[in-house]
């Protein structure tokens, strides 16, 4: 962190402090999703950026947390604060196996191996219509009276997220995070100096996953229902998107690359509802081809080509 | 009788997964788009089998048009878009033809439509037989008689041709053979045509059994990743034992566990991943 970042993050404070006396409530709610996406992709960069893992099934985790959630208040009857907390754990636990499989690969098969765990979560939820009422997701979802209105959830949700937010950020400034960034760098180094590379890879891969599982607890009851579509694979593309717009060797960068998405996001889909992932897809295509520098830049500390190749 | 549906649903999965081993093994991209190729070819089918006019031949007429159809689509995009990046980092590969599932999905919803479409059997193979005293839909025999025919095709292809040499070759070490005087940029489009022909193959040939339908790019591309992992990326044989493999399971899990036959699949494939992570055919990364 610069000299200059304390000071950004103040003024960044207040505006959003003041931000439900000044703007409508559509914008309350807009700045909302962009918190608990910026959460998602934070969650995310914990491997991409800083462990050098790209996951393509995110979404699995996010639903996870989201279904665990919305389960919990409406089968078991646990009150939404206890929910909150507790669904996250679901997810984690999701992301600790699903991970002691996926951590043993690398590069393209890692990617892979994750959007196919995604993908059997989204088919067990889609499937499992007695639990989870496939298709038609689980309604009526909503936080208590106090947090119901969209201020109150928009303080709500920037409370839980900037608590989660620090404690992402002492994961990464801690010796763990170091460890992790050496485990991206050069894993044959980083196991010659002592760190299992593997372990510290798994326990990442669960903190992300944790992390995921919050931000889809927060949504489901921003959202009050929960879908398959939560598991779904675009929705693993959102934090990989959001991420590289922003840039994913800065802490926050993924928060930024949020901004900008959701803010993308409205203006497309309240024009064209269909198009959107035309747009999204078409977008990642165009920059990937087109401004070929423009990621090499953001990727310029990754080690990602296969041997005896290029 | 469900050994017999098993090896037919092998055989769908062999077409389809054999086109993206090559094409990995080929140019070292993961198409995660064969799924799609795989749905437009199963769309263009719908359409063809509607636009001709209702006699006998027609049904054959669009089995051969649609994989055709994607098959150019295929080298639009090889063409078009990865010709461009075959040098940039893996990664990036990837996250285009990810890009490219969420295009070509909105660009099929958009030109067929939110409905599920269905393509009627020919009147040859709409019954069925007997086959040890129980009833077998005859449209599967087809399958079941087309796709060896195309792996015996793709076995003379790859073992007896100067192109299966050269294909054979690229996957051992491509540097090598540019430095011999091949010319590996059309080398890499013409695999990318054929990988998406097959794709399209496997779509068109499915179309009359299943509802052809949105997400289908996802389940496919799941399984048919699942089948290429279980045999090892890039690997002919591997494909072909696995997704027999994968079809039987498949077949047997929905008797035993119908609704969880899914997580069977990918619990061989993580066996399969931590015992040898390369594929069973496959060679190791280091």
């Amino acid at each position: 962190m610069t000299a200059g970042a304390p000071r950004a993050i103040g003024a960044i404070l207040i505006v959003l402090a003041v931000a439900p006396s000044v703007l409508p409530p559509f914008f309350l709610q807009l700045l909302t999703e962009i918190a608990i996406v910026g959460l998602f992709a934070t969650a995310f960069n914990l491997l991409m950026g800083f462990g050098g893992m790209v996951s393509f099934g995110h979404a699995a985790y996010f639903a996870l947390g989201a279904y665990a959630a919305a389960l919990l208040v409406k089968k078991a009857g646990v009150p939404m604060l206890l929910a909150l907390p507790v669904a996250p754990l679901v997810a984690a636990a999701g992301a600790l196996f699903f991970g002691f499989f996926i951590v043993r690969l690398t590069h393209t098969y890692f990617a892979m191996l994750s959007l196919a765990f995604a993908q059997i979560v989204f088919t067990v939820i889609f499937k499992w219509k007695s639990l989870t009422g496939g298709d038609d997701g689980l309604l009526d979802v909503w936080p208590p009276a106090l947090l119901k209105s969209p201020r109150a959830y928009y303080y709500f949700t920037l409370i839980v997220v900037g608590l989660c937010l620090l404690a992402l950020h002492a994961i990464i400034s801690s010796p763990f995070g170091y460890a992790l960034r050496a485990a991206r760098e050069s894993p044959r180094r980083a196991r010659f100096i002592g760190v299992d590379v593997r372990r510290h890879q798994l326990i990442a891969f669960a903190l992300s996953g944790l992390f995921s599982g919050v931000a889809g607890a927060l949504f489901a009851f921003y959202n009050g229902s929960v879908f398959p579509d939560f598991a779904y694979f675009p929705k693993s593309f959102e934090p990989l998107v959001v991420a590289l717009l922003g840039g994913v060797h800065s802490f926050f960068g993924p928060l930024a690359g949020a901004l900008g998405f959701k803010i993308l996001e409205w203006l497309i889909s309240r024009q064209w509802p269909v198009y959107w992932p035309l747009f999204l897809g078409g977008i990642v295509v165009l920059v990937i081809v087109v401004l070929p520098q423009g990621f090499v830049g953001l990727l310029s500390g990754w080690r990602w080509r296969p041997r005896g190749t290029m | 009788m469900q050994v017999l549906s098993g090896l037919s649903v092998g055989m769908f999965l062999f077409l389809v997964s054999v086109g993206m081993s090559l094409i990995f093994g080929v140019t070292r991209i993961v198409n995660l788009a064969h799924g799609s190729f795989y749905m437009v070819g199963a769309y263009l089918m719908v359409t063809m089998v509607e636009i001709l006019p209702d006699r006998p031949w027609s049904f054959w007429v669009a089995l051969l048009v649609a994989p055709l159809g994607v098959a150019l689509l295929g080298g639009v995009i090889e063409v078009g878009l990865l010709r461009l990046i075959y040098r940039r980092d893996p990664l990036m590969q990837l996250i285009l033809t990810f890009g490219l599932i969420l295009v070509i999905g909105t660009l099929v919803l958009i030109a067929w439509g939110p409905d599920n479409k269905s393509v009627s059997r020919p009147d040859v193979l709409a019954g069925s037989v007997r086959v040890f005293g129980q009833p077998f839909p005859s449209y599967y025999l087809l399958v079941l008689v087309l796709a060896p025919l195309v792996a015996v095709g793709l076995w003379l292809i790859f073992y007896r041709t100067r192109w299966g040499m050269l294909i054979r070759a690229a996957t051992v070490d491509r540097e090598m053979l540019g430095a011999l005087g091949v010319d590996v940029a059309a080398l890499y489009t013409q695999v990318f045509v054929f990988g998406s022909w097959l794709a399209g193959l496997g779509g068109a040939l499915a179309a009359p059994t299943v509802a052809v339908a949105m997400g289908m790019d996802g389940d496919v591309l799941t399984t048919a990743f699942v089948v290429v992992v279980i045999g090892g990326l890039g690997s002919f044989a591997g494909s072909f034992v696995s997704a027999l493999l994968v079809g039987l399971l498949q077949s047997f899990g929905i008797l035993v566990f119908p609704s969880i036959s899914i997580v069977l699949l990918f619990a061989l494939m993580a066996v399969v991943l931590i015992v040898r992570p390369w594929g069973l055919f496959g060679r190791a990364e280091e």
